[in-house]
């Protein structure tokens, strides 16, 4: 496969991802705060802000009118809502020949929708419904892609794309939101661990593993570990390095193999109870490293090919 | 002045279409508006449409075509065959003459070097560039037009990257789905082998150091260029990828393309993007389009380039008027189809003559393509003929002039009736180890009453060519399905 075809199927993967976990970090934040002190609410907007790794490049104030519509309609953002699908969609338009009709016109029609909709208006005096609305038009994007899509290359680099971006996610949101919660001490309680659990939709599947009682150190072991919740760090790290053996031509016995070997094996078998601790910030660091290190080796593996090379520049005019 | 009708000549309708004429009477005009729509809704549907050019937000329209065929018998089109095989063997063989061989059209008079020096589309730089087989010009269109005789005349010959052909597919298609009586009733010979045709020849003019199974690729600007629908449509019927500059790269003179696996050598690039994109190396260096270095390793002899660099030097309008003196002089045979009576702006005899001659000649800048630029003489107002005429004194090389050829009419699909229209033809030459003509071909209309502009971005629409066996397969009558309204597609 061409890398161009293989690197846009990759980051149509990441962007539908990314401006689902967008809207719902978004979604559940709003919520939160219904319930909270006024107090804290210029946190739980850095954090955020933090959380989707734009905290960089944010310069607004920390408010809720400011903060929801720079995630949701700036097109200025590269990674507010809007934009992540026009991207999708502009990587999905060149790749009419690589992905089905269906995947095509779902992703198509949710941008052209996005695009006519008064978004500010959306996000002022409905937010539920918006924020659901999106949510659910990109779990629909995955189904589609997952019911039309035959399993060969094409699909195995949307579900890299997908997992990686997710499993960076979840990643960030424990060293982010878990960290100060634990770190501060808050005693925030239920509330607070309800909304960190309901951020990657994993509220119900916690109660059903668990119980409602919320033991800090089980959410961060459901966040970090559960084998089965497909939002787990360790969960998408497995689906990364099985889509990885299956596209590598040599099997796992390369940098990209080895990159993602290593960030499996230290989630896999790290100590909760011994990082539960003084220890978590510095593991979630190297932990995200690591995570960021896959992405540069599937850069280099699948989608620079020749870039070793001497070749001819050209000086530009 | 003469006037030639397709379908009905001086006796009535001509024999070659009466069935299809019986078969659109019978249906009646409601029915044919019905057909007519569903026409429209298959196009809008697969979303075949082209981009109009001169309008600042490239302006997209569904691709107009006919409801009404044209036919070709197979006694002409045997004549039109030999006559495209015969100018394009020549036009091949000239181009090889010019950059690998002895200019001996050149150097025995038969057309001035000054003036094939002077062409746009001719290319310094492609000298001592081989293409194996001579197969310089894998896909040539040659527009067609058949004058108030009914002779078939060669109006321009388009030799470097002609488009059309994916129309030409789709355009059968949707009539077997639209007109599936209609077309059951006539033999028509088929159009759909084109890409594994073009594949072949394709192939055939690979490097003589490639594999025996050679990798081909269709070269595009990408999703932005009007003609991506055909570029796409050309990488698929072939299995081939479609492939834009970034894609590829050269090493050491060779040429790969970037995949998940690794670079992966190629060996052929059909391309669809224009000479002065093609390598920053050596032309247009603000070019995002080429790739550095692909002109040197065709150079080296180690890809191929399709059609080849500099193939503009024999579709130049001023270099036209001697492609019959170069079929005499290659081929040894008189030109089977000819041209349309031309005089060069430059001859200061002919000169004068044409500027006598404005309001009765068709003026047409030499180096514009797509219908822009050409003056109509009898159809323009005193301002444009005295604009036009200063602009010949001041570039004798940049204009030809020409006799006004009156486009031969066609009953056309419009408002719900069948009015006649002028059309002309464009099919497609295939060059690899043999020279073949697709049957058929793109048939152009100008659909605005009157005109002799049949360019698709100048308001031209386009029919279906059926290319029909003598015979009428008669036995099929009997048995001809039911007259439905809902035709249903026989593929």
């Amino acid at each position: 496969m061409l890398s161009r075809h293989a690197e846009d199927l990759y980051w149509l993967g990441r962007y539908v991802e990314r401006a689902e976990d967008t809207a719902r970090m978004l979604d559940v934040t709003f919520h939160h705060l219904l319930e909270s002190p006024p107090a804290v609410e210029a946190t739980a907007w850095r954090e955020l802000v933090e959380i989707l790794y734009l905290d960089q490049v944010f310069e607004g104030t920390l408010d809720r009118p400011t903060v929801s519509g720079y995630l949701v309609t700036d097109r200025d953002n590269p990674g507010s809502i809007l934009s992540s699908v026009a991207r999708a969609r502009d990587n999905a338009r060149g790749l009419r020949d690589r992905i089905s009709t269906e995947l095509w016109e779902a992703i198509n029609v949710f941008y052209l929708e996005l695009a006519a909709a008064d978004l500010t208006l959306g996000v002022e005096q409905r937010a539920y419904a918006l924020l659901g609305d999106i949510k659910s038009r990109c779990q629909l994007i995955n189904g589609v892609a997952a019911q039309t899509m035959p399993r060969d290359e094409g699909y195995r680099f949307i579900v890299l794309g997908l997992m990686l971006e997710r499993a960076e996610m979840t990643c960030r949101l424990l060293a982010i939101r878990y960290a100060r919660l634990v770190n501060t001490g808050e005693r925030m309680g239920f509330h607070a661990w309800v909304s960190v659990l309901k951020s990657v939709s994993a509220y119900e599947a916690y109660l059903k593993s668990h119980d409602a009682s919320l033991d800090p150190t089980r959410v961060l072991e459901f966040l970090l570990l559960d084998p089965a919740f497909p939002r787990s760090v360790l969960y998408c790290l497995r689906q990364v390095e099985q889509q990885l053996e299956r596209l590598t031509a040599d099997g796992l016995q390369t940098d990209v193999g080895r990159a993602i070997g290593r960030v499996r094996a230290r989630a896999e078998y790290c100590d909760v109870s011994s990082i539960a601790g003084e220890g978590l910030d510095s593991f979630l660091e190297e932990l995200q490293t690591e995570i960021y290190q896959v992405a540069d080796q599937v850069d280099l593996y699948f989608f620079r090919s020749g870039a070793d090379l001497q070749l001819h520049t050209v000086q530009s005019v | 002045m003469l006037q030639f009708d397709e379908i009905h000549g001086p006796d009535g309708v001509r024999p070659h279409y009466q069935q299809l004429m019986d078969r659109l009477t019978g249906l009646g005009p409601a029915e044919l508006t019905e057909r007519f729509a569903m026409l429209e809704s298959i196009f809008r549907t697969l979303g075949i449409t082209f981009a109009v050019t001169g309008h600042e937000e490239g302006l997209e329209r569904t691709w107009p075509m006919d409801l009404v065929p044209r036919i070709v018998p197979a006694g002409e089109w045997a004549h039109i065959e030999a006559g495209l095989i015969q100018r394009v063997r020549t036009l091949n063989l000239f181009l090889e003459d010019l950059y690998v061989g002895e200019q001996s059209a050149i150097h025995d008079g038969i057309i001035p070097r000054w003036v094939v020096e002077t062409a746009d589309g001719y290319v310094r730089e492609a000298h001592g560039i081989g293409v194996p087989a001579g197969a310089r010009c894998v896909v040539s269109g040659v527009d067609i037009v058949r004058d108030g005789e009914g002779t078939y005349r060669v109006l321009e010959d388009n030799l470097r990257v002609p488009s059309g052909i994916s129309y030409v597919l789709e355009n059968r298609v949707a009539m077997t789905r639209v007109l599936p009586v209609a077309f059951a009733r006539h033999s028509i010979r088929p159009v759909n082998h084109y890409g594994s045709s073009l594949l072949r020849a394709l192939r055939s003019a690979a490097p003589y150091s490639a594999s025996a199974d050679p990798t081909v690729v269709v070269l595009t600007p990408g999703v932005a260029n009007s003609a991506y629908f055909e570029h796409a449509f050309l990488a698929r019927q072939m299995g081939v990828e479609l492939v834009e500059g970034r894609d590829l790269l050269v090493d050491d003179h060779r040429v790969y393309m970037r995949t998940t696996r690794g670079l992966d050598r190629v060996d052929v690039v059909y391309r669809r993007i224009g000479d002065e994109f093609l390598d920053p190396l050596v032309f247009r260096q603000d070019s995002l389009l080429g790739v550095p270095g692909l002109a040197g390793a065709a150079r080296a002899g180690n890809v191929t380039i399709a059609n080849a660099i500099g193939n503009g030097a024999a579709d130049d309008k001023g270099v036209y008027p001697f492609v019959p003196a170069l079929i005499r002089y290659f081929t040894g045979e008189e030109p089977i189809l000819p041209n349309v009576a031309t005089y060069l702006c430059w001859e200061p005899d002919q000169r004068e003559v044409i500027l006598e001659r404005m309001d009765q000649l068709v003026i047409k800048p030499v180096a514009e393509a797509g219908g822009y630029g050409i003056v109509i003489g009898p159809h323009a107002d005193d301002e444009t003929l005295a604009a036009t005429a200063d602009a010949i004194r001041d570039n004798p090389r940049g204009y030809v002039a020409q006799e006004v050829v009156q486009l031969s009419t066609h009953p056309t699909f419009i408002d719900g009736a069948l009015s006649p229209r002028h059309i002309d033809l464009r099919p497609f030459v295939i060059s690899g180890e043999t020279i073949e003509v697709i049957p058929g071909g793109l048939t152009r209309v100008a659909l605005r009453e009157g005109s002799l502009i049949v360019n698709s971005s100048q308001g031209g629409g386009s029919k279906d060519t059926w290319v029909v066996d003598d015979a009428p397969a008669e036995g099929e009558l009997s048995s001809t399905p039911t007259e439905g309204t809902r035709a249903v597609s026989p593929r």
